[in-house]
């Protein structure tokens, strides 16, 4: 790993500047994002962004928050992610252990099986999806947000990909010890796949809470919204001044920059093992 | 090898047997909610059904149907242009974005993941803000504006209006698959280049000769990647320009939304899914290919 880069030169502080300024423009739609939330709202469409408030409007995030039942919508859409996310951990963890060190009789098929799924997102099946959901009487329910979202097989060949890198021999000493197969992924194979379990965590925490179409699908009552659902319908009301609607986007953010901070560590080295190789 | 033949035979199938309830459950999940509704979209797309009577059976009147409506035309061509353009674009600013971060300047990392934000935000927040900057007062033309463009109206033009949602698209991705490359081109060894530069090869040259060829594999997979995300894309043109204008912007998965829920025609939006897909299909079975190539190194 050392000295696979040292062909450049080390430029210190002076280098960073270009980088520094490219960054800066990639994510100047966020600061303006974060700005607007706190802007008056007939400052929306001057002719010039103002860039740092003249006045400040913290009471844009009580006032938006006020408007719908936007405290359950964040709510719904917590306890989906939350859900989905712990879901991906799980079973693509065992399934992608089983088909990476425990050879069975049709694996193969099982895994082009899973993998052949990639092929079938909602957008594709989102019509007999809905009515197979319809036929278990679960929309406008967590069973009916969740249930289809999951598993994802993008998580089962990820950590198979990963487990398949862990030598089987610490695998088979354990088993000689006489440990069994939930003791062996629990001690022997999760404590090396931190990286990606990382990576798992934050796509399908990102997939799930990002979530649009599925409950714009299934969902009828009020109750049942995610934030999502509930803020494309506070923009279509008139009177909803767009600074609102940023703090809302902003509030909306922040719980998926947290998880990245968290992860961010694991995160480095997940993206750069994995490789992601085709 | 030899330490499992050291394994009793019921040991054996003790193994078998947990690999089995490992895998069942996700298996079980995926037969119930992919397998299932795309058998049942196969049989759907031949009927007509509004979920009001019970399913009527009408042969390949909802393809041929489809064939002639120039709305499904034109939302598949829009489709087709929507991958092929950001898929282009997205390798090119990926693999740009990449080189750039490839550097041991000071900060670099923190740069990459400040870049990698625009990647997890939610994709909500992400069209409500680019439908503010392509505003015609919006910040993009604010930007433009010094260098002789003037008001120009990005969402209302047919002409303008996918590449800005394809532009937005790129803003979303880019960050994503430059990592991707990025770790590619950390495996490069460095003596590669040394040897290079060695023999009096410029950075063109380099760049042609020996970085490229050497990516090849990850491009072809970043391709095919972006190509399966952009066939299902939603949000985007639902959001920011609603499909419009004129349907300039509408994609297959939003006809099949507008069909299915909208008007109910559950056979039509059917039709529709088989097509895309189809389109998905096409994809994946390259991907495959390849994925298969990989495992018998």
């Amino acid at each position: 790993m050392s000295g696979r880069s040292r062909r450049f030169l080390t430029a210190g502080w002076l280098g960073l500047v270009p980088l520094a300024a490219l960054t800066f423009l990639v994510t100047l739609p966020i600061i303006w994002m974060a700005t607007t939330s706190f802007q008056a709202g007939e400052k929306m469409f001057q002719l010039t962004t103002e860039w740092i408030p003249s006045v400040w409007h913290p009471e844009n995030y009580p006032n938006a928050l006020a408007r719908a039942a936007f405290p359950i919508y964040f709510l719904n859409s917590a306890v989906i992610s939350v859900g989905v996310t712990l879901g991906n951990l799980v079973f693509c963890t065992l399934a992608g252990y089983a088909l990476a060190k425990l050879r069975f009789p049709g694996d193969r098929v099982v895994l082009i099986l899973i993998l052949s799924t990639l092929m079938l997102p909602l957008e594709v099946t989102l019509v007999p999806t809905f009515l197979i959901v319809h036929k278990f009487h679960w929309l406008n329910s967590y069973q009916g947000l969740v249930g289809p979202l999951l598993i994802d097989a993008f998580g089962v060949f990820l950590m198979r990909q990963f487990i398949l890198k862990i030598p089987t021999d610490y695998i088979e000493a354990a088993r000689i010890d006489g440990a069994g197969e939930f003791r062996i992924l629990w001690q022997v194979v999760l404590p090396q796949c931190r990286p990606a379990l990382a990576v798992l965590t934050i796509f399908a925490f990102r997939d799930s809470w990002d979530q649009f179409l599925w409950p714009l699908a299934i969902v009828s009552r009020d109750e049942w919204r995610t934030y999502p659902l509930g803020l494309v319908r506070f923009g279509e009301d008139y009177g909803n001044p767009p600074t609102e609607q940023m703090a809302i986007a902003v509030l909306a953010t922040i719980p998926v920059f947290v998880v990245f901070l968290v992860l961010q560590r694991a995160l480095r080295r997940g993206f750069g093992l994995s490789g992601l190789k085709g | 090898m030899a330490a499992r033949a050291g394994l009793s035979v019921p040991y054996r199938w003790r193994l078998r047997l947990w690999a089995l309830a490992f895998v069942l459950p996700t298996v079980a999940f995926f037969l119930v909610f992919k397998y299932g509704p795309m058998l049942w979209a196969f049989q759907l797309a031949f009927t007509s059904y509004d979920m009001l009577s019970a399913p009527r059976i009408v042969g390949i009147e909802n393809f041929a149907s489809l064939s002639r409506d120039p709305i499904f035309r034109q939302a598949l061509g829009n489709t087709c242009v929507y991958i092929a353009g950001s898929t282009t674009l997205l390798v090119v600013v990926a693999l740009a974005l990449a080189m750039a971060l490839n550097t041991r300047v000071r900060g670099a990392r923190l740069c990459m993941s400040a870049m990698f934000l625009t990647n997890i935000m939610p994709i909500i927040a992400v069209c409500l803000v680019w439908r503010f900057l392509l505003h015609p007062h919006g910040l993009v033309n604010q930007l433009l504006g010094p260098f002789g463009f003037g008001r120009i109206d990005w969402l209302t033009s047919e002409q303008l209006a996918m590449p800005a949602i394809i532009g937005v698209t790129v803003w979303r991705f880019a960050p994503y698959f430059m990592v991707v490359f990025l770790a590619a081109l950390l495996n490069i060894p460095a003596e590669y280049y040394e040897a290079a530069a060695m023999d009096g090869a410029g950075g063109v040259t380099r760049f042609l000769r020996i970085t490229l060829p050497l990516l090849a594999p990850v491009m072809f997979f970043v391709v095919l990647v972006s190509a399966l995300l952009c066939a299902r894309i939603f949000l985007m043109p639902f959001l920011i320009t609603g499909g419009g204008p004129g349907g300039a912007t509408r994609v297959l998965s939003m006809l099949i939304y507008e069909t299915g829920f909208s008007y109910m025609k559950m056979g039509r939006a059917a039709a529709i899914s088989v097509v895309l897909f189809a389109i998905m299909l096409a994809f994946t079975l390259v991907q495959m290919r390849l994925f298969a190539a990989s495992e018998e190194d």
